[in-house]
């Protein structure tokens, strides 16, 4: 199975920056425990994780991308009873379901329905490539995804259902999509949204609403989380106040400073070089998986390679824009540095398959 | 593809213009937001000093009161944990767990029952969710006990200790000590600056504890903190500055004498009041002083007002019910009330007399029991006859038209006769052909204290009235009549006094004409127990470290502080008189110590004189008896008419027969005072029967108490 796989391809400059900004969120890590007892843990999960992952990376990039989308039907059925299962079981936690108990740790099958998601739309654009590009065939690309989404949207998880819909978006514009088409599926989108903007959450809506008309007298509650992180951000300055010296962070009045809002925390002790740092490496990340794509042997190849870096662009994007509130919060981790297992190993998966289709751009080499 | 790159780039822009914005442009708004976040600052209240009298016995001190207090933030997570704490906490501080809305309870101030728990907790996690929120006030010893133990398992609940004022003595000293109050909104500003807490901290209201409040209050500790988001204290950013206590103050005050003064009056009054089978007297003030250095021994006003219950706040039923009685218990009668004082004031008029030649010790005065003045409001008026009577005229129905027959001028006073300061006042035909006159009256008023304010450093004093011919012009619309100065010779008419006053009037006299400045403040102590030099500015209520102004008096270490000597300090204005008509000079004069000499002799006259049984003498029948009063004792009563709202109210002002203010002074011994007494009783009556045994039973209580110390070794 290895057989004809060259090294001499593998992306050693994608794979040393991840593995350079995993290190920066593990020590940022480090940094936004603050004393806090109940997330002391995270700094060696973290790393456990970040090992795990590697693993992931080497395996995944060994083995050639197109086995798992021959697998695409046991790959979609085990992923969709995972959702269903944790739809149907998992205990509410925080509030939303969203984890899996397993062993002492909390495993999230909708980071890796994200890859899983990227992996069957590859092969249904590979398939189709001949298909007109007519209405069965958009619809078709969307009854796969929300095979998966409906049930990440139950839990409810909106943020994670609008990741899916914006890589099925990317991937299928990409995949040359009609222009009537789109404007048609713009429309419906506009619509769809203002109709089920009553039927949303509670807290879903207030964030949107908290977002859009922040409440002048609210000083406490639901815009706190986002005035800490500018205040976090705004005080770091050009040079940042110093590792572990923080005071948003260190004295804990940013929330959620180890997952969500870790941009924040780095902006404040380490400044705009270490904001700037965070925002190249996503970028250099992106740059590196395009590029993959381009270079790819097949559409299989090239889309896997544009899904990933479409997922963690907009993952990336989203975070450090809720983190300078130019967007409302949503719950959508810092790609490699956040600290959070499910998504780290489940992106790490991704620049697996990344790997494997770079590996294996050239057919034949001597 | 070349669009994906587009839309990357463009994201790119958008992040690092934000991010520009915010760590660049913006830096500093953001830096000062995040050290707000993490500074706060701790204001420590001082503790108040503790108030004296002149023994030692503690009359104010500070004592500890236990709030229940839930700080929001604190409490668990889980909302059935905090319900089970509400409930097991409400059945222990019988406060409702759910009372209102939370709208209702924004709308009362802390401490008041009312709002039930869940509804205090909620509204303070809205405001300030580290804050303590106070959600019963004031508990037991006990029961703070009880919530400190089981603060283990209740997690948000604690104690908090706050001190509170505590005045043993309570309404025996409310007048002079006061009471304390939260500070008042219009002065918040300046006790923010001076680093007091509103709605914390508590400011003097009345007594000594407003107008030695600037030394008492002491100074709050200040500290510049930096603590974590649960509020927990890391370092200070700033050297924090110290609390300084509040000095501690020794008052003049005897409690035993006050405590004394206290049950006589009241005793008096009851007595009285019971024999009359109505409340008749309604009010009554006694002082004592030591003439010799003004220091206050006693100042008792009867009703007053209990202070303990004014300490955690000041109750609203209680404070207007205070403030409505016309007996008026919130003031210090002693010197915030003023009143005619009658006969008490002929000490003014015989000095004056005697001193500006209208009447010589050899003259004989006849004195009726009426007399006929013919009054004249100007020199061409041919005026009206109008009968002046005598108090013996009209003795319980008895007319007695000889009155006191012919008497002399030491006789004029130890009789209190009206007739004759009736002459010596306004002339009478060619027996005294030239009266005092107002003017020369006034002057003599004033230099024995009268119709200024003596400085005492009690808030609220008031100046009385000595009226000129010009203040009846300006205030009634009328020109002065003649029968205005034969009144006002006898402390009738528009003269007004507080009780103080008369007491300096009598003092001054004792004294061989040396005004003594009263005071209340024997010492200030620090802290550490050493006295300090304080002076107390009556003009502008200071209190400073060194004299200040021209006007200001040292309080603590108290040493006697003369005002003036009538007999050294020229005050005594001249004036070139004319039958009623006088016109001032720019000369001034002194009494000559032969005057006040004669009027001393006078008073003692009105214990002593007792011809075969005709006690004539106005304090004879009180203080003749030597084996009772084996020290010699003078004095000077006073039966003052007066006619009032409340009086009028109770069609208690009938022509010939008015309603009388019952006064006395009394000091002892007559050639070395060192104790003058004063009492006053409203609506009391004739002077000698009332307000005399009142002056009698204290003076007796003062060297009782003197007997006691001496045998006991002290001073």
């Amino acid at each position: 199975m290895n057989r004809g796989i060259s090294w001499r391809h593998f992306d050693f400059w994608l794979l040393g920056v991840i593995v350079f900004a995993i290190a920066f969120g593990v020590a940022m890590i480090r940094s936004a425990i603050a004393g806090n007892e109940e997330i002391a843990q995270s700094v060696t999960r973290q790393i456990q994780f970040a090992v795990i992952g590697l693993v992931v990376i080497i395996l995944v990039a060994s083995i050639d991308y197109r086995y798992w989308t021959a697998l695409y039907i046991p790959m979609y059925i085990v992923m969709m009873i995972l959702l269903i299962m944790i739809y149907i079981s998992a205990q509410p936690q925080f509030g939303a379901a969203r984890w899996f108990q397993v062993a002492g740790l909390f495993i999230q099958p909708t980071e890796l329905a994200k890859v899983v998601e990227v992996l069957i739309l590859a092969r249904y654009f590979e398939v189709t490539k001949d298909r007109p590009r007519d209405l069965k065939w958009i619809l078709g690309s969307l009854a796969w995804v929300w095979g998966l989404a409906i049930w990440i949207l139950l839990q409810p998880n909106l943020s994670n259902v609008i990741v899916m819909m914006v890589i099925w978006a990317a991937m299928i514009w990409i995949s040359g999509i009609q222009i009537k088409h789109l404007l048609w599926g713009a429309l419906i989108g506009i619509m769809g949204i203002a109709t089920a903007f009553p039927f949303l959450e509670q807290y879903q809506r207030d964030r949107v609403l908290t977002f859009l008309f922040p409440d002048a007298n609210a000083t406490y509650g639901a815009t706190y989380n986002v005035q800490q992180a500018l205040i976090a951000i705004g005080s770091g300055g050009l040079l940042g106040q110093g590792y572990g010296h923080g005071t948003q962070v260190q004295l804990r009045f940013l929330k959620v400073r180890h997952t969500d809002f870790i941009f924040s925390a780095i902006s404040e002790e380490f400044g705009m070089i270490g904001a700037g740092l965070v925002i190249a490496i996503l970028v250099f990340i992106v740059i590196r998986c395009l590029r993959t794509s381009r270079l790819a042997r097949d559409i299989t190849g090239a889309m896997i390679g544009y899904g990933i870096a479409v997922l963690i662009f907009f993952q990336g994007a989203v975070n450090i824009s809720v983190n300078m509130n130019i967007i409302p919060v949503s719950g959508l981790p810092l790609p490699f540095i956040s600290y959070g297992g499910s998504g780290l190993v489940s992106l790490m998966l991704g620049i697996g398959l990344v790997e494997s289709v770079i590996i294996r751009h050239r057919q034949m080499e001597f | 593809m070349r669009l994906v790159y587009a839309v990357v780039a463009g994201v790119l822009f958008l992040l690092v213009f934000r991010l520009i914005n915010l760590q660049v442009v913006e830096n500093e708004t953001w830096l000062e937001q995040a050290v707000e976040n993490y500074t706060t600052s701790i204001n420590e209240p001082a503790p108040r000093g503790i108030i004296y009298d002149r023994n030692g016995f503690v009359l104010a001190r500070n004592l500890a009161s236990y709030n229940v207090v839930i700080t929001p933030a604190d409490l668990p997570d889980d909302g059935a944990d905090i319900q089970k704490i509400y409930r097991e906490l409400s059945t222990l501080i019988e406060v409702p767990v759910n009372s209102g809305t939370v709208e209702d309870a924004k709308l009362v101030a802390p401490c008041t029952e009312g709002p039930g728990i869940a509804q205090l907790v909620e509204l303070g996690d809205s405001n300030a969710p580290y804050t303590p929120v106070k959600v019963k006030c004031f508990v037991d010893e006990v029961k703070a006990r009880i919530v400190s133990e089981r603060a283990v398992d209740w997690p948000g609940v604690s104690v908090e200790v706050e001190p509170i004022r505590d005045y043993p003595t309570g309404s025996l000293t409310a007048n002079v000590i006061g009471f304390l109050g939260p500070i008042p909104a219009r002065l918040e500003a300046d006790y923010l600056a001076r680093g007091f807490v509103p709605r914390r901290d508590k400011v003097g209201y009345s007594g000594v504890e407003l107008s030695l409040d600037e030394i008492l209050l002491g100074r709050n500790g200040i500290r510049i903190i930096q603590e974590d988001v649960a509020g927990k204290e890391l370092r200070n950013l700033e050297p924090p500055i110290a609390t300084a206590p509040g000095n501690n103050v020794t008052l003049t005050i005897d409690t035993r004498l006050q405590s004394a003064a206290e049950a006589v009056l009241i005793n008096e009054i009851r007595e009285w009041n019971a024999y009359f089978g109505q409340e008749r007297m309604s009010s009554g003030v006694v002082i004592a002083m030591n003439p010799q250095t003004g220091e206050i021994l006693a100042m008792v006003t009867y009703p007053t007002y209990e202070n303990n219950r004014m300490v955690r706040f000041i109750p609203g039923y209680y404070y207007e019910q205070l403030s409505q009685d016309p007996r008026r218990p919130l003031l210090n009668n002693a010197i915030s009330s003023e009143f005619p004082p009658g006969s008490t004031f002929k000490l003014s008029t015989a000095v004056g007399a005697l001193n500006e030649g209208v009447v010589t010790l050899s003259d004989i005065i006849e004195a009726p029991g009426q007399l006929v003045l013919t009054e004249t409001f100007s020199p061409n008026d041919p005026g009206r006859e109008r009968p002046f009577v005598d108090w013996t005229y009209n003795l319980n129905g008895v007319i007695n038209p000889e009155g006191f027959g012919t008497i002399d001028y030491l006789h004029c006073i130890a009789y209190s006769s009206n007739v004759c300061f009736y002459k010596l006042g306004g002339g009478y035909k060619d027996e005294i052909p030239q009266g005092l006159g107002i003017e020369r009256l006034g002057e003599y008023a004033r230099a024995i204290g009268y119709n200024q304010p003596s400085g005492i450093a009690l808030p609220g004093e008031q100046g009385g009235l000595i009226p000129t011919p010009q203040w009846k012009r300006i205030n009634k619309g009328e020109n002065w009549s003649t029968g205005d100065t034969y009144i006002a010779s006898v402390g009738q008419g528009y003269v007004l006094a507080t009780p103080l006053q008369v007491l300096m009037s009598g003092a001054t006299i004792a004294n061989d004409g040396k005004l003594m400045q009263p005071t209340i403040v024997r010492e200030v102590q620090d802290s550490e127990g050493n006295v300090v030099e304080k002076w107390f500015d009556p003009a502008t209520f200071e209190i400073t470290d060194a004299k200040s102004s021209e006007t200001s008096y040292q309080i603590s270490p108290f040493s006697p502080t003369m005002k003036w000597d009538i007999t050294q300090t020229p005050l005594i204005r001249d004036f070139v008189c004319e039958g009623p008509y006088c016109t001032e000079t720019d000369k001034f004069k002194v009494v000559d110590p032969f005057v006040v000499q004669k009027v001393q002799e006078g008073m003692r006259l009105a214990v002593t004189d007792n011809q075969d049984g005709i006690r004539r003498g106005t304090l004879n029948k009180v203080f003749g008896d030597t084996t009772k009063f084996p020290i010699a004792i003078a004095g000077k009563t006073g039966t003052a008419e007066y006619c009032d709202d409340v009086a009028l109210a109770a069609n208690r002002c009938q022509f010939g027969a008015w309603p009388t203010h019952s006064w006395t002074l009394a000091y002892a011994p007559y050639d070395n005072p060192e104790i003058i007494i004063l009492a006053f009783v409203y609506n009391g009556g004739e002077g000698a029967s009332v307000a005399a045994p009142i002056v009698a039973r204290v003076m007796q209580a003062y060297f009782e108490i003197k007997a006691i110390d001496l045998a006991a070794g002290g001073g």
